[in-house]
C-alpha cells in the first residue's frame, strides 16, 4: 500500500464522525433517562440473601427478558443479590445449577423443561438444605423434584384459553405458526388450540431467520384459501406474520401468545384480535420473592400446588390499559 | 495492475543495472552455495548459461538439483559464490522479481491449475484487458488466439483452447508451460525434472520443445536424472552429487557412457561388486545391472 | 481430445488450423457449463410443485417463491465467489445480523439519521471480512476453523452488546427515526409488476448475480480467483496476488452480509440478536446444489443463485404442496439431495461427451 492510500484512508476517518455529529434524527432513539417521581421506598431489612434464577433460556429470546425484569424487582426489594444464568441444553443447565450449590447460594430457583435432566443436581441441592422453587415450565413434575412451589403458566392449558377465544369470535380454521419445530411448550399450546378447535392446522417456520418466517407464512396464506386466521407464539413473530398477511392480500385475523410493547399497540389498534399473556414478569417476581419469604419465615406458598400466573387475555380493552407497562418492558 | 508496488520497483531498477553486454555470459554462476543451518545444500557449484544453449543439469535425489533451480528461480537466495545475470551480481529476492527479469521456471507439479481453460491458464497472471477503468474486461478472443497460435507454433494442434488444461496429458501440459515461458519473454528457461512422469513417448515430445525453445533463443537448463534424456539435446552437462558438483562437460568432452557410468557411481558399483563376490553371490546379477544402466 | 504432432519447424496459421478441426456445437458448450446441472435440477422441481400445486404457478405465489429464493441469493452470490476461490465462510449467518445490529444499535444510541448506522454497518461488515481474511492469511489455518471462530465471536457479540445497549435481547425499535422510511424504501419495498407486488431483494438479488458474474468470466480477478481455487500455489508461482484477492473476496461476502443486514432491518425494524444462526450452511448448499466444488476452482454465480432458487422452491412448495408439516425438513434435505445428485449426473454427461 502507498502512502497515498493511507492519507485517503484518515481523512476518510476524520470526515465519517462529523458527518454522524450533523445527522441526527430529529424523532425516535434513545430516550434521555426517566427521572426519579417521588418513589425510592425502603428495601427489606433482612439480610442479604443470594439467589441463583437458572432458565433454559435460548440466547435472544425477548420473551425471558419480561421474566428477568421481575425476578429484579423482586431482588430489589428484598435485599437479594441475583445471579440470573441460562442454558437451553439440559445437561449444561444441570451443570449450572451445581455451580450455584459449590458457590452456597441461599435459594435456587430454575425452569424445568427437562425435569429429568435436573433430578441430580436439585438433589444435590436438597441435601444441602438449599430451597428451591421453580417457574415457567415443570407443573407436573416439580413436587417429584424437592421444589416446594412453581409459578408459571401452563402452556396447554393457555392454548386452550385461546382456543375459546377464537371460538367465540365464530373462528374454526386457525393456523398455529411455530417457530422451532420440537419446542415442546410451543407444540403444547398449539395442541391446547387444536383440542378446543379441531380444524386448526400446524406451520413450522425457522424461528432463526425472520424473512424466512415471512415468505413461508406468506406462502401458506396464500394457498389456503379456508384459513380465517393466523396464530404466532412470540410477540416479533406474529408483527411478522401481520406483514405476510399484507403481502397475501388476506383476510384472517391474527392472534398471538405473549407479548411486547409493539403487539400491545397492535391490539389497540384492531389488528391484533388478542393475545395469551402468561405474565412472566410474575413468574420471575414470585420466584424470587418466594425464595426471600421462605428465609424470612420458613414460608412455603401454594400449598404444594402450582400458584397459575396465567393464562390472561388481553383483548383491546385490556390493551388499552396496560399500554404504558408493556413500554415499560414489564408486560 | 493495481499499482506500482515495491517489489516492481526493484525489479525494474534491477533490469536498469543489467545491461546485456555481448561479451559476457546470459547467466554465471561461480562457486555458489546455500545451507540451511548447519545443513550444506549446495557447494562451490560453477555453471554457465547462454542464449540459445541448453545446460544440462544432472544427478540423483538429494544431489542439490532443486535447490540450485530455487536458487536461480528466486524461490531462495544463495550464501556464498557470485551468481550473475548479463555479468552483473544480482540476488533474487522473489519469484516475480526473476521473471520481471526474463527467468522463467517450469515445475513439474507447479506448472498450471487443472481445472481451468488452457488459455486462461496461458495468461494467468498476465491477462489481456481491453476498456478502461472499472469496465476493463478480459480480452478473450485475442487471449483465444495468441494460444491458440502460439501452441501451434511449438507444434501442438489443440482441437480447443478452452478445455481444461487438466484434459491433456502430463507432457502436452508441460509443453503449454513452456510455450506460456518463451511467450512472455523468457530468456532463462528452467526445465524442473520434465520427463520424470512421463513414458518414453511424451518425453520425446517434451524434448522436442525443449529444442525449440533454445532454436528461439533461450537459455535452457534442464534439471533431469536420466542422462539419456539429457545427452541428446544438451550442450553441457553439470553432474551433482551431494551438494557439490562432480563434473561441468561440455557435449564435446564426453559421451552418454561416462555421463551415466559417472552418475551411476562407477567406483561404488565396483566396490559393491567386490563385496558381493565376497559374500558368495550375485556378482553376475550385479554385472548385468552395470551393463543394463545404460541403455533404457 | 488433443493431438500433439510431432512437427517442431512447421507453423500453421490460426485459420488453417480451425478449418481441419471440427468446431464445437453449440448444445455441447452450454453443456459443459457449471450451471447446468442444477438448472436441470430446478426445471424438474418447478414441473413437480406445479404439479403436486397448482397454486404455485400464480404470480403471487411465484412472487413469494422468489422473495425467499432471493434472501438465501444474496449471500449465495458471495459465498459461491469465495467458495470458487477456495475458502468457505461459515460466520455468513450471524455477520448478516451483526450488520442489522450495528447500524440499528448505533442510529438508536446517538440518536442519529438512520442512513449513518446504515453506512457505519457497512463499514462494519467490510471489517468484519477484512479480519476474517487477515487472520487466515496470517495464521494459515483452514477458512472452516477461522470463521467458525469468527462465528462464534459474532454471536456472542450480537447477544452481548444487544443487550448492554439496547437493554434487552431484542434491538430497539427505529422505526420513527429520520432516514427510516427512504432507507426502508430502498432496502425492504416492494415494487409493483403486472399487479404483483415483488420485493426489492430480488432485484437486488439479480443485480448482484451479474455484477458477479461478469466479474469471474470478463476480469483478470475472476480468473485470479479461479486459479486460486483451483490451486493455489501455480497462482502464485505465476504472480498472481493471492492474499489480496482472498482478503477481497472476504470483504465480498463482507457486503453482501450489508445488503441482506439492512433489509432485515427495514423490513423487520426490530432486529432479533440470536438470529441468524444455521444460515451459513443454506448459502453453503446453495452454492455447491449450483454447481460450485466444494474444493474451490469451479463453479458459477449464476449457479449459485440457481441453487438458492431452488431452496426458495423446496422450501415454500412443501408448504403450498400442504405436506405434513413434521415431515417438512425431511423433504427438504431429500430435495436438495436430488437437485445435487441431478447436477452430478448432469455434469458427467456432459463431460464425456466431449
Amino acid at each position: 500500500m502507498g502512502k497515498p492510500t493511507w492519507r485517503k484512508l484518515a481523512i476518510t476517518l476524520a470526515i465519517v464522525p462529523a458527518l454522524g455529529l450533523a445527522a441526527c434524527s430529529s424523532g425516535g432513539g434513545r430516550a434521555p433517562e426517566p427521572e426519579a417521581n417521588g418513589g425510592g421506598g425502603s428495601v427489606a431489612t433482612t439480610e442479604r440473601i443470594k439467589v441463583a434464577v437458572i432458565t433454559h433460556a435460548a440466547p435472544g429470546d425477548t420473551f425471558w427478558d419480561i421474566i428477568r425484569k421481575g425476578a429484579e424487582e423482586a431482588a430489589a426489594k428484598d435485599n437479594v443479590e441475583l445471579q440470573y444464568l441460562s442454558d437451553p441444553d439440559g445437561g449444561r443447565q444441570s451443570q449450572l445449577i451445581e455451580q450455584a450449590i459449590d458457590q452456597g447460594v441461599d435459594g435456587i430457583a430454575v425452569t424445568l423443561a427437562k425435569p429429568d435432566a435436573m433430578k441430580g443436581a436439585l438433589k444435590k441441592a436438597t441435601d444441602a438444605g438449599i430451597p428451591i422453587v421453580s417457574l415457567n415450565a415443570g407443573e407436573d413434575r416439580f413436587k417429584d423434584l424437592g421444589v416446594f412451589a412453581h409459578f408459571g403458566s401452563n402452556e396447554q392449558l393457555a392454548g386452550e384459553a385461546a382456543g375459546e377465544k377464537l371460538k367465540e369470535a365464530g373462528l374454526k380454521k386457525p393456523i398455529c405458526v411455530i417457530q422451532e419445530q420440537g419446542h415442546v411448550g410451543l407444540e403444547a399450546r398449539c395442541a391446547g388450540v387444536k383440542k378446543v378447535i379441531p380444524g386448526t392446522e400446524v406451520l413450522y417456520v425457522q424461528g432463526t431467520d425472520m424473512t424466512q418466517v415471512e415468505s413461508t407464512a406468506t406462502a401458506k396464506l396464500q394457498s389456503d384459501k379456508q384459513a380465517d386466521a393466523i396464530i404466532g407464539l412470540g410477540a416479533p413473530f406474529t408483527m411478522t406474520l401481520l406483514k405476510a398477511k399484507a403481502t397475501a392480500n388476506s383476510k384472517v385475523e391474527v392472534a398471538s401468545f405473549d407479548m411486547n410493547a409493539q403487539l400491545v399497540q397492535e391490539i389497540t389498534k384492531g389488528n391484533v384480535l388478542f393475545t395469551v399473556d402468561q405474565q412472566p414478569w410474575l413468574q420471575g417476581y414470585m420466584a424470587v420473592d418466594a425464595l426471600w419469604q421462605n428465609y424470612r419465615g420458613g414460608f412455603t406458598i401454594g400449598g404444594g400446588q402450582a400458584t397459575l400466573t396465567g393464562p390472561a387475555i388481553v383483548d383491546k380493552a385490556v390493551a388499552e390499559k396496560i399500554t404504558s407497562f408493556a413500554e415499560e418492558g414489564v408486560r | 495492475m493495481i499499482m506500482k508496488n515495491r517489489q516492481n520497483k526493484k525489479a525494474e531498477e534491477l533490469l536498469e543495472k543489467l545491461e546485456p553486454k555481448t561479451s559476457d555470459n546470459l547467466l554465471t554462476l561461480k562457486g555458489v552455495g546455500k545451507h540451511y543451518g548447519s545443513i550444506i545444500a549446495l557447494r562451490g557449484v560453477d555453471m554457465v548459461v547462454d542464449p540459445g544453449k541448453v545446460t544440462c543439469v544432472l544427478g540423483d535425489n538429494g544431489a542439490g538439483k532443486s535447490t540450485l533451480i530455487k536458487i536461480i528461480a528466486g524461490l531462495h537466495q544463495h550464501d556464498e559464490g557470485e551468481f550473475n545475470l548479463h555479468g552483473s551480481a544480482i540476488k533474487l529476492k522473489s519469484p516475480r522479481i526473476a521473471l520481471d527479469a526474463g527467468i522463467a521456471a517450469v515445475y513439474q507439479d507447479l506448472a498450471v491449475v487443472p481445472l481451468m481453460p488452457i488459455w486462461r491458464n496461458f495468461f494467468l497472471g498476465s491477462e489481456l484487458t481491453t476498456g478502461v477503468g472499472p469496465f476493463k474486461k478480459l480480452d478473450v478472443q485475442k487471449m483465444k488466439d495468441i494460444t491458440k497460435q502460439e501452441l501451434s507454433d511449438m507444434g501442438i494442434d489443440l482441437r480447443d483452447v478452452e478445455q481444461p488444461i487438466g484434459q491433456l496429458s502430463g507432457g502436452e501440459r508441460q509443453c503449454v508451460a513452456i510455450a506460456r515461458a518463451v511467450y512472455f519473454g523468457a530468456k532463462v528457461l528452467i526445465l524442473d525434472e520434465p520427463t520424470a512422469a512421463l513414458g518414453v513417448k511424451q518425453s520425446g515430445v517434451v524434448l522436442r520443445y525443449i529444442l525449440q525453445a533454445r532454436d528461439r533463443g533461450l537459455g535452457v537448463i534442464f534439471i533431469t536424472h536420466n542422462p539419456h534424456h539429457a545427452y541428446p539435446v544438451g550442450d553441457s552437462f553439470l553432474l551433482l552429487k551431494r551438494g557439490r558438483s562432480i563434473g561441468y562437460y561440455a557435449k564435446s568432452e564426453i559421451t552418454v557412457e561416462e555421463l551415466t557410468a559417472q552418475m551411476a557411481g562407477g567406483a561404488e558399483l565396483a566396490e559393491l561388486a567386490h563385496e558381493l563376490e565376497q559374500l558368495g553371490g550375485h556378482a553376475e546379477e550385479l554385472a548385468e545391472a552395470e551393463a543394463g544402466a545404460a541403455p533404457n | 481430445m488433443s493431438s500433439l504432432t510431432a512437427s517442431p519447424s512447421h507453423k500453421k496459421s490460426a485459420a488453417e488450423q480451425d478449418e481441419r478441426v471440427g468446431k464445437k456445437s453449440t448444445l455441447s458448450i452450454l453443456l459443459g457449463r457449471p450451471e447446468i446441472g442444477a438448472l436441470v435440477g430446478a426445471v424438474a422441481l418447478f414441473v413437480f410443485f406445479a404439479i403436486v400445486a397448482p397454486v404455485f404457478l400464480s404470480p403471487a405465489s411465484l412472487a413469494t417463491v422468489l422473495y425467499g429464493a432471493s434472501t438465501i441469493g444474496i449471500m449465495a452470490v458471495g459465498v459461491s465467489l469465495l467458495m470458487i476461490g477456495g475458502e468457505f465462510d461459515l460466520s455468513t449467518g450471524v455477520a448478516v445480523i451483526s450488520s442489522a445490529l450495528s447500524a440499528s444499535l448505533i442510529s438508536w444510541y446517538f440518536g442519529m439519521n438512520v442512513w449513518v448506522g446504515v453506512v457505519l454497518a457497512l463499514v462494519v461488515s467490510l471489517l468484519i471480512g477484512f479480519i476474517n481474511g487477515i487472520i487466515l492469511i496470517k495464521t494459515k489455518l483452514p477458512s472452516f476453523i477461522v470463521t467458525l471462530a469468527s462465528f462464534l465471536m459474532l454471536t456472542g457479540l450480537n447477544l452481548g452488546l444487544t443487550r448492554a445497549i439496547g437493554g434487552s435481547v431484542s434491538s430497539p425499535s427505529i422505526a420513527d427515526m429520520d432516514g427510516f422510511q427512504s432507507a426502508k424504501a430502498v432496502f425492504a419495498s416492494s415494487v409493483s409488476i403486472a399487479g404483483i407486488d415483488v420485493k426489492v431483494t430480488v432485484f437486488i438479488w439479480i443485480a448482484l448475480v451479474i455484477v458477479a458474474s461478469w466479474i469471474l468470466l470478463r476480469t483478470k480477478v475472476g480468473n485470479w480467483i479461479f486459479a486460486i481455487g483451483g490451486d493455489e500455489k501455480a497462482a502464485r508461482a505465476v504472480g498472481v496476488p493471492v492474499v489480496r484477492t482472498k482478503i477481497g473476496l472476504f470483504m465480498a461476502v463482507g457486503f453482501c452480509g450489508w445488503v441482506l443486514g439492512m433489509h432485515n432491518l427495514f423490513a423487520f425494524d426490530a432486529v432479533q440478536s440470536g438470529e441468524g444462526i444455521g444460515n451459513e450452511f443454506l448459502y453453503i448448499i446453495a452454492a455447491v446444489i449450483g454447481g460450485c466444488l466444494l474444493t474451490g476452482g469451479y463453479g458459477s454465480a449464476i449457479g449459485g443463485a440457481i441453487g438458492a432458487f431452488i431452496f426458495g422452491m423446496a422450501n415454500k412448495g412443501i408448504v403450498y404442496a400442504d405436506w405434513n408439516p413434521d415431515w417438512f425438513k425431511f423433504f427438504l434435505g431429500l430435495m436438495l439431495l436430488l437437485a445435487t445428485v441431478v447436477n452430478i449426473v448432469v455434469k458427467k454427461r456432459a463431460e464425456s461427451s466431449k
